[in-house]
């Protein structure tokens, strides 16, 4: 007997001793870092570190793990695009964007009386699922585990069980009525889960398990497939076997830019990757380091910044696989300079014309300078505004490794709970409400069988001299360039530490909103000056409101620390290996 | 065997504070049909419903039912189900006063309409907020009961509320268990 008790708490011991991590708001460590909106996701990347994998290793155990605890928001019915730079000076852009499968088009949908909007939350709204495809090819380029043990603590968190949080709980509430009437069996005997529960998930365990022992090709070719088509068939989706078996997620070089000297690598089209280099470009014309983060001045520089690179955007950004677009000539700094000359900086755009301020980039497609195109003919680009609002859905995570490899990773199934429509345990993205609502002469996201919609999200590396100094990236809808900018201008021109950049309030530029949202905190004179002077109509929210994204960051100091920072706005978390 | 009946003794006088507490003593009975809304805008009324298809309670749920949309005089019962939620009244498109005057105006006609008139928090401390308490200020005129989740009176607030109109109380841990109150009072 006491043989045995001492071998348990050896066991224990041993258990302990190697599964040891420090999980926390904001933690700091040379030994890597995870950053995640949730703690115990945080904790299973910060585990596989610890067990000797490298970011990629870990990225792929985050991935799976916040598909089981934040199962509103990502998961493997979703898609979503990662940016990875590993130390041997390698980079890869992953897009595993989802793709509209084949049947769908707008008079599929005219021939059943239905819209975009109305197949939102319906199977018909599921865009096919690229979220395995990219772990996948995450895999096979950077990866030193094997799958299995990657997929592991995400069966066991299933499995398990782990306790509801405040996010998890309101998100649940928030869409209650949509999830009672679609997905019944992900609710607590058809309630709400309460703060403090244990939300277990048997199903997506199950689920899980057989990926394990399948293989991820189980989802697009396998036995998998043959029941998510069953299931599209049985409840009227469009998607089919045909398209699981035709999905690729696609592997490119990230694209690049500059901001100040430091190097930025982004997602390409039909993410918005192209658009936040072009909002920085305009606002490296400006001196804001000469300014602080609340000066009304800065606020509506880059709001109005943010406002002509979303303008642009609807034009330049698509699926390039369909779309010839000058999304390169869009993110040129002499492009930048012309939406520079664009901005008044004593007044505001007035929303009702924000489309009159779209801009040309096609003729920077071969390298013209600003002065060569301005001294020459213009040539006009018809607007394109989708109209959507999106969710503060979404998920983002950034992983460093002590070798120096680093992954930004956003994940999606586009609003909370994607189309609500629950299958084996996850939730398939509603992707498809992304495609414009209704087909437009000239638009370039008009919904086509195979194409990947157009999103915002923008996972980041940014590298100084070749090393990584920040991994950075957001959820929230609309309002992830707006996020992502502001935090890369903290970052740089503020100076600011990755944990107050998280917790700055935010405000938005977005053509969607006709007003300024801003998160409380900004001095009340900031906030009468951007009223009453520049003309700016405001709209302030409580703060912090999951409204303006959920941050989650890694900054690695010249002597090799590592900072990580959660979201304060979703819970998030940080956490470290402890060797 | 003397200890043992003293214990028995007690559980059954504890026992019986308890059931004084939920306050069924008093001979309040509901009756069906039952009128179902929500005084908010929060899920919580939604999940009224599921507990009332638990117990195949005969009832009717609209989200923003009224005087006009409705002849309340058809029903027995009208529940109440408080929750102030932002989302919620701006999905409905309705703001807080228009939805207080609402209900304000369903909890007159029922009660001229000799209807019992209920008030149900079921999401418990997170629909306790100035809103909330203010919607339910205003309807505690016209309460006959309280359903309330317990993390919901930490402070006494609807405790004071039923002592001062000297009408019932039941209280219930979980949502699930609004069942076992809602089978008392509607005697199914």
């Amino acid at each position: 007997m006491k043989k045995l008790v001492l071998l348990v708490t050896l066991i224990t011991f041993v258990f302990t001793a190697t599964f040891a991590t420090v999980t926390a708001p904001t933690v700091a460590s040379s030994n890597g870092m995870v950053a995640a909106v949730d703690k115990y996701a945080a904790e299973v990347g910060a585990r596989i570190l610890e067990m000797g994998g490298n970011a990629v290793d870990a990225a792929i155990a985050v991935s799976f793990a916040l598909g089981v605890v934040e199962p509103y928001a990502s998961g493997l019915g979703g898609e979503g695009y990662a940016v990875i730079t590993m130390a041997d000076g390698s980079k890869y852009a992953i897009d595993f964007r989802s793709t509209a499968p084949m049947a769908a088009s707008y008079e599929a949908l005219s021939e059943l009386g239905l819209t975009l909007s109305k197949a939102n939350y319906t199977p018909k709204g599921a865009c096919v699922p690229g979220v395995l495809a990219g772990i996948k090819e995450a895999w096979l380029l950077g990866a030193t585990l094997p799958l299995a043990d990657l997929i592991q603590p995400a069966i066991d968190l299933a499995r398990n069980g782990f306790i509801v949080d405040e996010t998890f709980a309101q998100t649940t509430s928030d869409k209650y009525e949509l999830v009672l009437e679609n997905g019944f069996d992900f609710l607590n005997e058809g309630f709400v889960w309460e703060v403090g529960s244990t939300f277990t998930n048997p199903q997506l365990a199950e689920t899980l398990e057989r990926i394990k022992e399948e293989g991820i090709d189980t989802f697009y070719t396998g036995s998998l497939a043959d029941e998510i088509e069953e299931f599209m068939i049985e409840n009227g989706g469009f998607m089919r076997k045909s398209d699981l078996e035709m999905y690729r997620a696609i592997v490119r070089e990230p694209l690049h830019g500059t901001y100040r000297g430091y190097d930025f690598y982004v997602p390409h089209p039909p993410v918005s990757g192209p658009q936040m280099i072009a909002v920085l470009n305009t606002l490296e014309n400006y001196n804001l380091q000469a300014m602080t983060w609340d000066d009304p001045l800065a606020v509506h520089i880059i709001q109005q910044a943010l406002v002509l690179g979303d303008v642009d955007r609807r034009a330049y950004i698509s699926d390039p696989e369909f779309y010839d677009l000058p999304y390169e000539a869009f993110m040129s700094k002499e492009y930048a300079k012309t939406r520079f000359m664009a901005i008044d900086l004593s007044q505001a755009f007035d929303p009702a014309s924000y489309y009159d301020y779209q801009g040309d980039a096609y003729p920077f497609a071969d390298g013209s300078t600003y002065e060569e195109v301005l001294l020459g003919a213009l040539e006009s680009v018809a607007a394109n505004e989708s109209g959507v609002e999106e969710s503060p859905s979404t998920t983002h995570f950034s992983i460093v490794d002590k070798d120096g490899n680093a992954v930004a990773w956003t994940q999606t199934i586009s609003s909370f709970f994607g189309t609500s429509v629950y299958f084996k345990g996850f939730f398939f993205n509603n992707e498809m409400y992304n495609f414009a609502s209704s087909y437009r002469e000239g638009d370039v996201i008009n919904l086509t069988g195979g194409m990947r919609p157009r999103t915002t999200i923008c996972p980041t590396v940014i590298q100084k001299d070749g090393k990584v100094r920040w991994v950075i990236g957001t959820p929230g809808g609309g309002r992830i360039i707006s996020t992502m900018v502001q935090l890369a201008v903290d970052l740089i021109d503020f100076n600011m530490p990755v944990d107050q950049a998280v917790r700055t309030p935010k405000f938005v530029g977005y053509t969607t909103y006709k007003d300024l949202r801003i998160e409380e905190g900004y001095p009340q004179t900031t906030l009468d000056f951007l009223e009453k002077v520049l003309g700016h109509k405001l709209n302030v929210y409580s703060y912090p409101d999951l409204f303006f994204g959920g941050p989650n960051l890694i900054s690695v100091e010249e002597n090799g620390l590592m900072i990580g920072a959660g979201s304060i706005r979703r819970g998030g978390s940080a956490s470290a290996p402890e060797f | 065997m003397k200890r043992f009946l003293v214990s028995l003794l007690l559980i059954a006088c504890v026992a019986f504070v308890g059931f004084a507490a939920d306050g069924t003593e008093e001979g309040l009975i509901l009756g069906e049909p039952v009128a179902v809304t929500s005084a908010g805008q929060s899920p919580g009324a939604l999940q009224f419903t599921v507990v009332a298809k638990m117990i195949k309670l005969e009832y009717t749920f609209e989200k923003l039912l009224s005087v006009d949309s409705i002849d309340i005089s058809q029903f027995k019962t009208l529940v109440l189900v408080v929750g102030a939620s932002g989302k919620g009244l701006g999905a409905a498109n309705i703001d807080i006063e228009a939805e207080i005057l609402r209900v304000k105006s369903l909890a007159e006609a029922a009660k001229e309409n000799g209807l019992k008139v209920v008030i149900c928090n079921l999401e418990g401390e997170s629909r306790r907020g100035p809103s909330s308490d203010r919607i339910v200020t205003e309807l505690a005129p016209f309460a006959d009961a309280y359903f309330v989740k317990s993390d919901a009176d930490q402070d006494g607030f609807f405790t004071a509320l039923s002592e001062e109109a000297g009408v019932p109380m039941a209280t219930f841990e979980k949502t699930v268990d609004l069942r076992d109150v809602l089978t008392k009072y509607f005697g199914k």
